[in-house]
Parts: C-alpha cells; sequence; structure tokens
C-alpha cells in the first residue's frame, strides 16, 4: 500500500516531463469524456423540451389562423400561407420534420422567430432579458455565498455562543421561506403599508428614458431596480449556506490538522483561512456549482413579483403566450448554463482539492 | 548541563467536561524532565497519558480544562515560566520555538491541501522573518536529518506520502526551530515493524546530535526501553510508578506495571510466560475507592487473603513516594512487589 502510494512522487523526480506527459494525457481524455456527456445532455434535454413543449394544450398558430379566417374572410390555406411566412413556423408539418427542422436550426445557432412578439428572433430576445438575470442573480449569488461563508465560520468558532443561536434560528427561518413569499412580503409591508420606498418606479431593469451607457448615474439606476430582487435572493438563500458552512467548520476544527496547526504556533488568522476555512469550503464548492447554473434560470416568481425583466420574467410570458419557439430557446440556455457550471465545477474541483487530482483520471 | 529541570510539572489535573459533569482525565501528576533527557509515559489506553501529553502544550481539546497545577519551563537563560498561566500570543510564541510536539503520522497531522513544503513555510514564517532561500535551505536540513529527500518530499502533498514518511515529515517538521523539548505522541504506532525501527533509529540519532529532552506517550513498552532515560507509568490518570528505565522495567516496584510487563513477550533471551492483568481500566468518571487498581491487583488480593483487597488498599490512594535514588511508586504494599518471569523455553 505505502508502495504504491509513494509510487507518484517516486517516479516524478527522475522523468519528469515523460511523467508529466503521460499525466496530462490522462487528465485530458477524462476532461474530454466529462464534456462528451456535457454535449450530450445537452442533447438530450434539447430533445425533451422540444416534444413537451409541443404537448402542452393549445396552439397559438392555429387560433391565429383561425381568426385570419374569419376576421379576412381567407382561406385556410391562405391564412395557413401568411402565418407561416410570419411565424416561420407550420404546424402542419410532420412532428418530425419539425425536430429536425429545429436541430439543423440549432447548429446553426438559430434559435427560430418568436411567436408572441412576431418578427423578432428568440436570440435577439434571450440577448435582451439574459444580462439583468445574470447580473442580478449573479451578484445576490456572491453575496450570498461570501456572506454565508463567513457567518457560517463565526458561527462554528463561536458556537454554543450568542451570535452561533441568534444566527441559527434567522437562519433556519430564511432558509424555510419561499422566495416568492418574501418578495411578496417586501411589497406589501415595506413598500406598500410602510412606504419604505415606491414598488412601482422600481418595476422593470432600468428606468425608461434611461439610455444604457457606462456611467455612474445608470449603473446607480440599474442598482436602484435590482436591489429588491436582490436582496430577496440573498435572504433566502444565506440561510443555507450558513448551516451548511457552519456543520463543515465544526468537523474541520475537529481535524487533527488543526491542533497541529495550532501546535505549531500558527497565527490564528493563517489557521482559519488555510486551515479551516480551506478545507471546509470544499464540500460547497458543487452545491455552488448547482446554484450558480441555476443564475441563468433566475427565478420566475422573484421576477414577475418586482416586474424585472429577466429570463424568469421573459419564461412566464413564453409560456403565457404559447410561445414555443422562445421557450425551447430559454430551456436550451438554462440547460446549457447548469451542465457547464457543473462540467466547470468538476474540472475545477481538482484544482482546489489535490486528492483529487490524481484519482480523477483514474475513475 | 544544570540541575534544573526544563520541564517541571506539578500536581497538574485536566478535566473534561461532559454531560454527567466534569472528569478528570489526569488526576495530579508531577514530574520533572531535565535537560537532554528522554521521558517515556506508558500505560493501557485511556489512563490519561496523551491527555497528560497535550496538556503540557496546552492543547487540550475545547472541552478540556486544566483547573489546577502548573507546568513550569526553564528557558535556556534561566527565567522560568507557567505554561499554564500564559497568555495567548505569549503562548502561540512558545509553542514549536521552545516545545514542539510529534504526532501520530497516521492521523491526519498534515493539512492535505497543501503542499509539505507550505506547511513547513507556514511553521517558520510564523515565529521567525527568514528570507525564502534561508527557509528552503533549513526546510532541506531537517529532511535531510530525517533521511527524506527534499526534492521529492517538499513539493508533495501529504497524501502522496506514505504512512512512514509522513511521520518522518511530522519528526522534521518539530525540528525546524530546534526546540529544546519534544513531546512525541505514539510517534510509531500504526507503522509496520520495519518502518517502526527506522523512525526509532532517526530519533535515537537525532536526540544525540540535538540533545533535546523528550517525552513520549507510549503503550509500547519496547519503545519505551530503547528510547527512554526514565519511565513513567500511569494508571487511572495518575503516575503511578517513575524511576529509571533500567530500574523500572529490571525491577517494577508497582504490580500494575510489573503486569503490564508481564504482558509482553521479551523480544531476546528465553521465552517466557505471558500473562494478562484481569479486568479492565476503571471508568475515571466512576472510580473505585482508595487505589483505583486495587480491583485488578493479585498482589492486594494475596494481602487481602481472599477477601478481596486489603483494608488499606481500599481505603486510601496511595501517595507517590520514593523507594529508591531515583525510584518513585505509588503502592501501598511496594516492598512486597515481586517481579520474576518464568521461563518456559530455554534459549530461543
Amino acid at each position: 500500500m505505502s508502495v504504491t502510494e509513494a509510487d507518484p512522487v517516486a517516479a516524478a523526480a527522475p522523468t519528469r516531463p515523460a511523467v508529466l506527459r503521460v499525466l496530462s494525457a490522462v487528465w485530458r481524455s477524462y476532461a474530454f469524456r466529462r464534456i462528451l456527456k456535457a454535449v450530450l445532455t445537452v442533447y438530450l434535454v434539447a430533445t425533451f423540451t422540444f416534444f413537451l413543449v409541443r404537448l402542452l394544450p393549445g396552439n397559438p398558430v392555429e387560433v391565429y389562423i383561425n381568426t385570419l379566417m374569419q376576421q379576412n374572410g381567407m382561406s385556410y390555406d391562405q391564412a395557413a400561407n401568411m402565418a407561416k411566412a410570419l411565424y416561420s413556423f407550420d404546424p402542419g408539418k410532420p412532428l418530425v420534420v419539425q425536430y429536425l427542422d429545429y436541430l439543423n436550426g440549432l447548429l446553426h445557432g438559430d434559435l427560430g422567430n418568436s411567436i408572441g412578439s412576431p418578427g423578432t428572433t428568440v436570440g435577439s430576445i434571450l440577448v435582451a432579458y439574459l444580462p439583468w438575470t445574470l447580473f442580478s442573480v449573479g451578484i445576490a449569488l456572491i453575496i450570498s455565498f461570501c456572506l454565508g461563508i463567513l457567518l457560517g465560520m463565526a458561527m462554528a468558532y463561536r458556537r454554543n455562543g450568542v451570535i452561533d443561536h441568534v444566527l441559527s434560528v434567522i437562519g433556519s427561518l430564511l432558509h424555510s421561506i419561499p422566495n416568492y413569499l418574501l418578495a411578496i412580503m417586501i411589497v406589501v409591508f415595506l413598500g406598500i403599508q410602510l412606504n419604505l420606498f415606491d414598488v412601482s418606479q422600481m418595476r422593470g431593469a432600468y428606468s425608461p428614458g434611461v439610455t444604457p451607457e457606462f456611467s455612474a448615474d445608470f449603473f446607480s439606476d440599474v442598482m436602484y431596480h435590482a436591489g429588491l430582487p436582490i436582496t430577496t435572493y440573498v435572504l433566502t438563500t444565506i440561510g443555507s449556506w450558513m448551516l451548511v458552512m457552519k456543520s463543515s467548520t465544526v468537523e474541520t476544527l475537529g481535524e487533527d490538522y488543526v491542533t497541529v496547526a495550532k501546535a505549531r504556533g500558527l497565527r490564528d488568522r493563517r489557521i482559519a483561512t488555510a486551515y479551516v476555512g480551506r478545507n471546509a469550503v470544499l464540500p460547497l464548492f458543487s452545491q455552488l456549482a448547482i446554484a450558480a447554473g441555476f443564475v441563468v434560470g433566475g427565478s420566475i416568481l422573484i421576477e414577475q413579483v418586482f416586474q424585472y425583466q429577466g429570463i424568469g420574467y421573459l419564461l412566464f410570458r413564453a409560456v403565457n403566450d404559447r410561445d414555443y419557439p422562445l421557450m425551447q430557446g430559454i430551456f436550451l440556455v438554462i440547460t446549457i448554463a447548469v451542465v457547464l457550471a457543473n462540467l466547470v465545477a468538476d474540472l475545477l474541483y481538482g484544482r482546489l482539492d489535490p486528492r483529487i487530482r490524481i484519482g480523477g483520471g483514474e475513475r | 548541563m544544570t540541575d534544573e529541570p526544563v520541564l517541571a510539572v506539578r500536581d497538574l489535573v485536566v478535566e473534561y467536561r461532559t454531560p454527567a459533569g466534569p472528569v478528570r482525565a489526569v488526576r495530579g501528576a508531577s514530574f520533572d524532565l531535565y535537560e537532554g533527557e528522554s521521558l517515556a509515559l506508558v500505560g493501557e489506553s485511556g489512563c490519561g497519558k496523551t491527555t497528560l501529553g497535550l496538556a503540557l502544550l496546552r492543547l487540550l481539546p475545547r472541552l478540556g480544562s486544566t483547573p489546577h497545577g502548573e507546568v513550569r519551563y526553564r528557558r535556556a537563560d534561566g527565567s522560568t515560566v507557567d505554561l499554564l498561566t500564559m497568555r495567548k500570543e505569549q503562548l502561540r510564541r512558545f509553542r514549536w520555538h521552545e516545545a514542539a510536539m510529534v504526532f501520530q503520522g497516521a492521523m491526519n497531522a498534515l493539512n492535505p491541501v497543501l503542499r509539505v513544503q507550505d506547511q513547513m513555510y507556514d511553521t517558520i514564517r510564523a515565529h521567525r522573518s527568514m528570507s525564502a532561500s534561508a527557509a528552503r535551505k533549513r526546510c532541506h536540513e531537517v529532511l535531510d536529518m530525517v533521511r527524506l529527500e527534499p526534492r521529492r518530499v517538499m513539493p508533495s502533498y501529504p497524501h502522496e506520502l506514505s504512512g512512514g514518511m509522513r511521520q518522518r515529515v511530522l519528526i522534521a517538521m518539530a525540528l525546524l526551530l530546534s526546540p529544546r523539548v519534544l513531546v512525541l505522541d505514539e510517534p510509531t504506532t500504526a507503522l509496520d515493524i520495519l518502518t517502526q525501527r527506522s523512525i526509532v533509529d532517526v530519533l535515537q540519532e537525532l536526540r544525540r546530535e540535538l540533545g533535546f529532552a523528550m517525552v513520549f506517550v507510549t503503550h509500547d513498552l519496547a519503545l519505551a526501553a530503547e528510547l527512554a532515560d526514565r519511565v513513567a507509568t500511569m494508571y487511572a490518570g495518575r503516575i503511578v510508578e517513575l524511576g529509571d528505565s533500567r530500574d523500572v522495567f529490571a525491577a517494577p516496584r508497582h504490580p500494575y506495571t510489573a503486569g503490564l510487563i508481564r504482558a509482553v513477550p521479551p523480544a531476546v533471551g528465553e521465552a517466557t510466560e505471558i500473562s494478562s492483568i484481569p479486568g479492565g481500566p476503571p471508568s475515571l468518571a466512576a472510580l473505585p475507592p482508595g487505589c483505583p487498581f486495587s480491583v485488578r491487583c493479585g498482589l492486594s488480593a494475596e494481602v487481602g487473603d481472599g477477601d478481596g483487597p486489603a483494608g488499606v488498599c481500599v481505603q486510601a490512594d496511595p501517595e507517590l513516594t520514593r523507594t529508591g535514588e531515583r525510584h518513585e511508586v505509588a503502592c501501598h504494599y511496594s516492598d512486597r512487589v515481586e517481579f520474576t518471569r518464568e521461563v518456559v523455553v530455554d534459549g530461543v
């Protein structure tokens, strides 16, 4: 056992380049396999959403054709042709052909045209809405994760103290409140009853009349509008980060190497960061990756409550309008984001935890 | 060398808080450690020897405390200081610089996410301002001392090293700042025989060259006989016998020590009878009255004529008293302890 453990070290020194080459080849093939898996996942989800979306009751094109026939007295063929030209979507085509068209479009980066807002491509709509979600949820995730980790460590260091008890109660309370409920509570109590801020003015991603540009004014306006969604995200997610980090830190504090670090006379700050924090945060990274993936999806309900124009808000509209191409586009983007985040996490985890670096290639 | 001990432990008590109330794991231990001397703490699992070792550097876990006693350390300049009353920053500087500890390599004693070299640099940087190249040189020196190849070990992560290599790294790390006292906690436990051998050789050699004093905690009597100048036997949180290792192993004066020695087969010479001590160590939360060993003690039963332990053994816990020039024992009938081993097979 001890011989095999010592092997990579023993072999590394004399023939470094050769060993490195072999190791990096293994690593590359591991990465390659992970990427292949990720691409397959995206394809499967794209296929599923394509068919599932079409199982939804109601079909906007049929409705539009019917309206044209009644109002303009057109024949079905005329109306259908007009609709086809407008929507680039033909419900009369067999599903398989539609599916192949869709895949072909995807390969060319074409997500099709929106049905809800005729004449605009799904791609351009996504480009308009996605940044706001990325911005608000991304910032919220960073704040929530960093703050949660710091508070969790503070709780673990002072466990059974006042801070620990108070934060534990607050943490589990926040963790158990659904985010839309908190959003509604903020609007109703803080916004309307206490009148702390003007909820209707805070709607949207930025104030009407303000032009997007790189300036302090625009940035502060954006922050003004994103403030409430960010607050809601942070408050509803920080509790779980805090509690998970606390238990992980308590476990790490009991590790021998922390006692040894103390015996070595290291300064408290060095022990807290490189010995306790670094090891305690490792198990949280996979959760962070999943959370980062869902950043793109935003939150339908929060964005709806605050009327914040992000992807969640868009998805809600797309479902209501039966906007198939738009829904497919949104689901595809969310899927790619989640898969990509997990892929990055998997590849990055080896960087963070050296014990996985070598084992990863073999697994 | 002077006559003053470098480390003087007086009536040290260690308590653990438990849901059922405080439990004393060490109940008034006293001993001196002289410069360059090696003292072994031996005893069964749970007798408080590791707790005592940790208490010497004030490394007890959160629930442990030292309500009583003192651990007096004498610096090289002759001034003394009580470790138990040291302030936080003072204690931090004291640790490793004056007294270092070698932990079990089998334990998770090294941070798994930092390279060996970074952990060694951390240790140096916490105590001295040293240039990177000087620190590197010092690391090379101590790794050479434990017969490891610095170029291979320094850039490795702990999981890339074998158990024996990790143990050597821990010893090397303890030597980084040339401490005057070294506390070793089961330094060879969980290693195979050959690795144990090489660790013992390294320790012998280092002690000869560097002349530090050491306290080592072990349940391995053979190791104690080989490495220790003096031996302290612990039972139920107390030192029950303390003396030169030659005296203690040749003629133990405490029935417990005698029992321990009888339980180990001799490595050389005639094969002798091996016998165990009946019963198990008492719970520290509920000690029997009087001498805690009396319930398992054959001698006491003999004196008491078969009606259980002798009266005095149940009434009073014996104090550690001097029986020889450098030999102390805590037993009411220490003069009646006979130590002979019956030879089973001749000249193996």
